[in-house]
């Protein structure tokens, strides 16, 4: 039952803090709460491990973990414990500068951990529906932690973020409900919308209808993952959104979303016997995120929205690879999901740090980085090389298994147009690289020093972790990845 | 029974092209508690009809529901949130109200057109209520896009929702009882959060003009 304490823990941490009014406290219950769910994400991990599936047949047996929800759970935790870390000098830095007031803490904090909490519900249950109020949920408790700073444009961003995708989410509810009218006569009223049901029986669910909820779905998930040309709220939202949010809403969110594709791509293919359908769309959508995020990346002013933009590219890479649908495709996507959570969630973190010595976003006006901020400047700037695919960042190896998987599966011109927007995407980001890094040094840059020095620590560890996996990638979350392509290929390779 | 749902499911149709037809904020909260009230009856007859057959009382519960939170809670909140923002009648809509309905009758014959080229859906003939219901969602998305104000946003979207609930009523017989909770209980939360951001937009930018949201791009 130690898996339900996943879902406890941070409904009593957000009780706590509708309780507590002292902001010292509040940060150690923060802390303290997402060291706990990383101790279970732990033993959780070792049963799925050990046994393949973790199942409970309380509260009608909805709970449900197998080795693909605990990739993106562990980088759910991990992320919310680091945003976490970082949260507090962060915030206090708010405070001091009266960018927000001391009681808006507590809103933060339960803000973000209701957040956290319907990201753990959407990625541990079986039923798809429960599946789908729980992404709908993500988007609401965090409407209110992009437009945190209260100000016109944060405001512009939350409200087209919820509309935009509490839309799109909606779309996806009607491919839910095409999928459940297709495996009608099928299933039994109580398996109805379960996955595993859905997923055993995908040989007998109407072909016809199943091909439509997919389109639904994937245009409603499509949104939340940031797939062009639904991704219009990204930007804005990453941009606007406290940094510790940001790199949530970039490292996580767009997973979570990208994980319900997952799920119904998997029924999909093995009730169509082949990928192609599935396929088609799924690469035409990654390729236009492709390309969509490599126009805007090549004339970006402001570091988060270039940031926000690489976000777009990366989802759209994964994309291409689970329409590849090959098991070194899918084991590649799976893998770069990590990779860029945590590179991504680095970046967000540093650019945060940049932003409270600079007070402005513009890239242009960020003279002599790496003499204010020794080490996040650093980490910046080895960050910018790692998302692009520099060896021997990790993000080098995912990309480097999607794009040979895309050519043994005889997608020559695909391949050759995702390496060249790859390369377009880089340029994009050295050219901005010169911009910061080899530019004389004004007279007036702020005082030099890292002021966030918790937060700094994260950024060294996650720094350490992408460098390390990218060259040796541990046998445990080999074997972990390989089950979970195997979950999803199942029905075909 | 077939005929009474069709019966149901076109009056609701009816009343989302009586929403796109509505000038004012008010009167369109107004046609949205009409839809929101005939959803609730179909979804209490199909309900009887269910416990006669079987003994489900589900739809029963999901209608009293209905009843409270589409037609008298939501609406309210949207009523006042109206009446605490409003300071001018400003004009509310892009295109003519004539020219809108007419969109809503092409998407209408566009909808039929596809759903009765869709095998497995239909038997012998064409599912009527399917039709009504993806068309309301397609209304819901055209209302959105044709008001400027933030309120016709929010009921656009709530449109789309009703959409969706008529679709998972009428075609499947209803989602699983706990979906359906959990749907509704978001859509709560979701028109709370909506109708405070609202205020704090009324109080940054003065208006509720969604054209004035034009800071970001790029």
């Amino acid at each position: 039952m130690m898996g339900l304490f996943l879902l406890g823990i941070p409904l009593i941490a957000v009780l706590l803090f509708l309780i507590i009014k002292e902001n010292k406290i509040q940060h150690a219950i923060s802390v303290v709460t997402s060291i706990l769910l990383i101790l279970i994400a732990v033993y959780l991990t070792r049963e799925v491990m050990l046994f393949g599936i973790v199942e409970y047949s309380s509260f009608g047996g909805f709970f449900y973990i197998d080795s693909l929800s605990i990739i993106v759970l562990d980088i759910v935790l991990v992320i919310g414990f680091v945003a976490s870390v970082y949260s507090i000098q962060y915030m206090n830095h708010e405070i001091m500068h009266e960018k927000i007031k001391p009681k808006g803490l507590r809103t933060y904090y339960i803000l973000l951990y209701s957040f956290i909490f319907t990201m753990v519900l959407a990625l541990s249950v079986k039923n798809m529906g429960i599946m789908w109020i729980a992404i709908e949920a993500t988007t609401l408790s965090s409407a209110f932690l992009v437009g945190f700073y209260n100000n016109k444009q944060s405001l512009e961003a939350a409200w087209k973020y919820i509309i935009v995708c509490s839309v799109g989410i909606a779309i996806a509810l009607l491919g839910i409900t095409l999928l459940h009218l297709s495996s009608i006569g099928v299933l039994e009223s109580r398996q109805f919308l379960s996955w595993t049901a859905l997923f055993d029986n995908a040989g007998s669910l109407k072909s016809s209808i199943v091909r439509l909820a997919f389109i639904f779905i994937l245009i409603g998930f499509g949104t939340k993952a940031g797939l062009a040309p639904m991704h219009t709220w990204l930007p804005d939202a990453h941009s606007q959104a406290p940094s510790p949010i940001s790199a949530l809403l970039s490292g996580v969110l767009l997973n979570s979303a990208m994980y319900g594709i997952i799920r119904a791509v998997a029924i999909v293919n093995r009730n169509l016997g082949s990928s192609v359908f599935t396929g088609r769309l799924l690469m035409g959508l990654g390729i236009l995120s492709i390309l969509t995020a490599a126009v805007f990346i090549l004339t970006q002013k402001d570091y988060k929205r270039l940031l926000a933009y690489s976000s777009i590219e990366h989802m759209g890479i994964i994309a291409v690879a689970i329409g590849i649908f090959s098991p070194l495709s899918v084991f590649g996507a799976l893998f770069h999901m990590i990779n860029h959570s945590l590179t991504k969630s680095m970046l967000f973190l540093s650019s945060g740090n940049i932003l409270q010595k600079y007070n402005t976003k513009q890239i242009s006006k960020i003279t002599g980085l790496l003499k204010v901020l020794p080490v996040s400047g650093l980490a910046f700037l080895i960050g910018l090389f790692a998302i692009t695919g520099t060896p021997p960042f990790s993000i080098f190896s995912s990309e480097l298994s999607i794009i040979v998987s895309i050519f043994q599966a005889n997608h020559l011109f695909l391949g050759i147009v995702v390496v060249i927007l790859l390369a377009i995407v880089f340029a994009g980001f050295a050219v901005t690289l010169f911009k910061i890094f080899y530019r004389k040094t004004d007279e007036d840059i702020p005082e030099p020093g890292e002021a966030n020095i918790p937060g700094t620590f994260c950024i060294i560890a996650l720094l350490i972790v992408i460098t390390v996996t990218g060259i040796f990638m541990p046998e445990g979350v080999k074997n972990l990845l390989n089950q979970a392509q195997s979950i999803i290929t199942g029905g075909l390779a | 029974m077939s005929d009474f749902s069709n019966t149901l499911s076109t009056l609701i149709l009816l009343s989302a092209v009586l929403l796109m037809a509505c000038k004012r904020t008010k009167s369109y909260i107004k046609s949205f508690r009409l839809q929101s009230f005939l959803i609730a009856l179909a979804a209490g007859v199909m309900g009887t009809g269910n416990m006669l057959k079987d003994g489900q009382f589900e739809l029963i519960v999901v209608c009293l529901i209905t009843i409270i939170l589409k037609v008298i809670l939501i609406p309210n909140i949207l009523i006042k949130t109206e009446a605490k923002v409003e300071h001018k009648v400003e004009k509310d809509f892009i295109l003519n109200i004539p020219i809108l309905v007419i969109i809503c009758c092409v998407l209408i014959v566009f909808i039929y057109a596809s759903i009765s080229n869709i095998e497995g859906l239909n038997e012998g003939s064409v599912n009527l209520q399917m039709v009504n219901s993806i068309s309301i969602i397609l209304i819901g998305l055209l209302f959105m896009i044709s008001r400027k104000k933030a309120i016709g946003q929010i009921i656009g979207f709530l449109v789309i929702e009703n959409g969706l609930f008529v679709t998972a009523m009428f075609v499947t017989n209803g989602m699983p009882f706990v979906v359906d909770m959990g749907i509704l209980i978001d859509l709560l939360t979701a028109v709370i959060i909506m109708g405070v951001m609202v205020f704090k937009i009324n109080d940054k930018f003065d208006s509720i003009n969604i054209d004035k949201l034009r800071n970001l791009k790029g």
